[in-house]
């Protein structure tokens, strides 16, 4: 073997042991991932039912950024769609069933700002839902919409499933099928049981 | 530096494996056609059953077309807004049309929600959503402005809010007076927060 040769092997053993290391490090993040997100409490139970917060289009826009570790449901819904209201119980089972997985789930309402202490939370508390709720306050819808989905008319109810680096993975218009939208999850967080 | 290489090449690749397994996200409505396409015509009957062409109810100087229901508050929020349209553009040659694309809601439905709230203009009913699907129509209200041969000038919301107190933009009515006046659309397309259509079977 020449000398060069010598340093060619060489470089290729460090080079597989690098790659290995690599996917090593990469499997035991992962794991360590899947452990904390095992282990994040419950919070569901800590968080007073009912409590809506008004938001604007930055905030939603901050609500909606993934820091890698949960991924995140979004519903977009309204106490005066009648879609909306149907498919809320199934919403809030959804939330019940995966938020101890490790999926974060926000509804965001577009009633008007005048109805968040009463038609809202009075919705709410008769769904029994625990998930947190924003009402979206603006006064140009448009940039808001075009900031979640260039391709949303704005029509409700509409729902977002993103992953943990906030990609999109998963949407829906109109009134969600809990059957598909249980299984896009599961492939999200099943495993994570 | 070369093994910072191998790690980063690493990485990327693994990026690129979980991008190749990512699913393709399912649009369940038909895409609207592109601002400048002309429309064709159509067949539908109204709310008493007598059949119109699109071509016989389109005016010498455009049609708009809103989609609009009976029981969605957003679209009832807009039924002054509407007919206030209706007639101040029928003089100027530009006829208001509505259609009711919601399965939800019967012929019958729509001759009393029109006559309750004094909507002259004539409502399509769009049984099997037909037009709403070669529209493109996803929520109510939403409206399309159709130039005198059809092609489609403007597509979206009426104004920016239900709200009649806090409209500060008006995209529809821009779009009819810049072209009666010969001038290009100032904003073609504009959303709003609406209903969903209920299209049949869902």
């Amino acid at each position: 073997m020449t000398h060069s040769a010598k340093h060619i092997h060489v470089r290729l053993v460090v080079g597989s042991a690098v790659v290995i290391v690599s996917m090593l490090l990469l499997t035991f993040s992962a794991a360590a991932q899947r452990k904390t997100a095992h282990k994040a409490p419950n919070n569901r139970a800590a968080k007073p039912p009912a409590q809506v917060r008004a938001v604007n289009a930055e905030e939603m826009q901050a609500l909606l950024k993934r820091d890698g570790k949960r991924p995140l449901l979004v519903n977009y819904w309204a106490t005066w769609c009648d879609p909306c209201r149907d498919e809320f119980p199934d919403l809030v089972k959804i939330d019940r069933d995966y938020r101890a997985k490790g999926l974060d789930f926000i509804a965001i309402t577009l009633d008007d700002l005048s109805d968040i202490n009463t038609a809202v939370p009075k919705f709410l508390l008769a769904m029994n839902a625990k998930m947190p709720v924003y009402l979206l306050s603006v006064a140009d819808p448009e940039p808001a919409i075009n900031m979640v989905d260039s391709n949303w008319s704005g029509a409700l109810p509409a729902t977002f499933l993103y992953d943990n680096t906030g990609k999109v993975v998963y949407k829906h218009f109109g009134r969600v099928n809990p059957g598909e939208l249980r299984a896009e999850l599961e492939k999200l967080v099943g495993s994570k049981q | 530096m070369k093994k910072l290489a191998a790690i980063s090449l690493m990485i990327t690749m693994l990026a690129v494996a979980l991008l190749v397994n990512a699913r393709p996200i399912v649009a369940d409505i038909p895409a609207p056609p592109i601002i400048g396409s002309t429309i064709s015509d159509f067949t539908l009957p109204d709310a008493s059953g007598a059949a119109h062409t699109l071509a016989s109810l389109h005016g010498k100087n455009g049609t708009v077309l809103i989609f609009i229901a009976t029981q969605c508050p957003v679209s009832n929020g807009y039924n002054e807004r509407m007919e206030k349209l209706a007639q101040d553009f029928k003089a100027r040659g530009i006829n208001v049309v509505g259609i009711n694309a919601n399965s939800t809601e019967s012929a019958a439905d729509v001759k009393d929600h029109a006559a309750k709230n004094n909507l002259t203009f004539t409502i399509l009913k769009d049984n099997g959503n037909k037009v709403a699907d070669m529209l493109g129509a996803s929520r109510t209200p939403e409206a399309y402005f159709l130039d005198a041969s059809n092609k489609l000038l403007y597509h979206g919301r009426i104004d920016n809010s239900r709200d009649i107190t806090q409209v500060n933009s008006s995209e529809l009515r821009d779009a009819l007076e810049a072209t009666l006046s010969g001038k290009p659309v100032p904003k073609a397309t504009a959303n709003a927060f609406g209903c969903s259509i209920k299209r049949g079977g869902e």
